[in-house]
């Protein structure tokens, strides 16, 4: 040790090589490998989901802003204009001119 | 809001059995060029990018004066896919003579110098003429029309003369009660263009059902459903035959007390909706929108329309 510090760097001690080589072989093997590359296909898959569904919501989302809002808006309105008619009518007791 | 949706459309009552067809006392067809009116109006409807204002004054019962001004991008052809926009203003002056119903003129003239011209005239009874003018100060982009109508106890003709050596005729007749059948030819002498097309029509009470055939490859198929007094439905099929590209499009047509809404989606991922609230008296206000989600082209335009 105190010779190691003399030479000014600091390394890790060497590892038992026993150590190692189970690791690396570990490492090195065909399972993790492949387990490697299924977790990358896997992120790369989701990713893409992810982002097409982004996509689709996003357009579903602008088309239901256009196409169904104004018409949620209006039917309300007209609603509104057919009960208040139709209170006229009945306090009034006549029906409403129109 | 269960109220979006529409109701299905009622059973239809029983049509009424009189196998007997008076084919001396048939209905007069509509205009061939108008044959699908109703899908028209329901699925193009006049979309526009920017702000517009409308102002209508009756000078007296037959004359009328025009002043609208529209500003926003409009676009210019390109060759690239990208849509090439530059702001605009335009201010438009027009008059209107109506002495209804014999005879029709109508100018419209914009700041760049373009001139729209009509003038519909019924000669007699039975003949109408039409004509159509549209001059720009461009070289070769003047177009002008002239049109004989003449309508017929269940027929209605037409012949059609335009510049460029454009002859045109068209020919519609009622067959039964809702169903008409016409054909057209047409010779387009500048561009050595020349064609037939035939159509037919069903129309009752509740539905229109339409197509069109012509020799230029196009084939249009249409059906408006009037769901009730208020909504109508309507569908469309276009395609090509030569160029190969098929468009369907569908769209609702609400007429409400204070509104007109209409909203349209197609196959080319086109959305577009078109809103008029009536605010007042002769005050109309106007929303457009328009999404194309492929081209990525969004257009939204507002107006004001006022004078009736």
């Amino acid at each position: 040790m105190a010779s190691q510090g003399r030479r000014g760097g600091v390394s890790l001690p060497d590892r038992p090589s026993n150590s190692t080589s189970i690791l690396a072989k570990i490492s090195r093997s065909s399972l993790v490998s492949r387990g490697k590359e299924a977790a990358g296909d896997a992120a790369f898959v989701a990713k893409k989901l992810l982002r097409s569904t982004g996509k689709a919501a996003w357009i579903a989302g602008t088309t239901f802003l256009v196409l169904v809002v104004p018409l949620i808006v209006e039917m309300d309105r007209e609603q509104q204009l057919n009960d208040l008619e139709l209170q006229q009518a009945s306090l009034l007791g006549t029906p409403a001119p129109k | 809001m269960a109220t979006t949706v529409p109701p299905p459309p009622a059973p239809a009552p029983a049509p009424a059995v009189d196998a007997k067809v008076d084919y001396f006392n048939l209905p007069c067809p509509i205009p061939f060029e108008e044959l699908h009116r109703e899908a028209m109006m329901s699925l193009k409807p006049d979309l526009f990018e920017g702000m517009r204002f409308d102002f209508t004054k009756m000078l007296n019962q037959k004359f009328s004066l025009n002043h609208s001004v529209l500003m926003g991008p409009t676009e210019i052809p390109s060759q690239s896919t990208e849509t090439i926009k530059i702001p605009t203003a335009h201010y438009e002056f027009g008059s209107t003579f109506i002495d209804h119903p014999r005879l029709l003129l109508w100018g419209r003239i914009l700041t760049d110098g373009r001139l729209n011209a009509r003038v519909k005239c019924d000669l007699s009874e039975n003949l109408t003429f039409k004509a159509n003018a549209q001059l720009t100060n461009e070289p070769h982009m003047s177009h002008g029309m002239i049109n004989f109508d003449y309508k017929g106890n269940d027929y209605r003709t037409q012949f059609q003369l335009g510049n460029g050596a454009l002859l045109g005729a068209s020919y519609i007749q009622s067959v039964t009660q809702h169903l008409s059948l016409g054909g057209e030819v047409f010779w387009a002498g500048q561009h050595r263009k020349s064609g037939v097309g035939y159509a037919a029509r069903y129309n009752t009470d509740k539905m229109v059902a339409t197509g069109q055939v012509a020799s230029t490859g196009m084939v249009l198929l249409s059906y408006v459903q009037k769901v009730s007094e208020k909504v109508s439905l309507a569908s469309e099929l276009m395609c090509n035959y030569l160029s190969r590209d098929v468009t369907a499009s569908f769209g609702y047509d609400y007429i409400l007390r204070q509104c007109r809404l209409r909203g349209k989606i197609d196959s080319n991922g086109c959305v577009a909706a078109f809103l008029e609230e009536r605010l007042n008296m002769g005050l109309n206000f106007i929303l457009s929108a328009e999404l194309d989600h492929r081209k990525k082209d969004y257009k939204f335009g507002f107006g004001l329309t006022v004078g009736e």
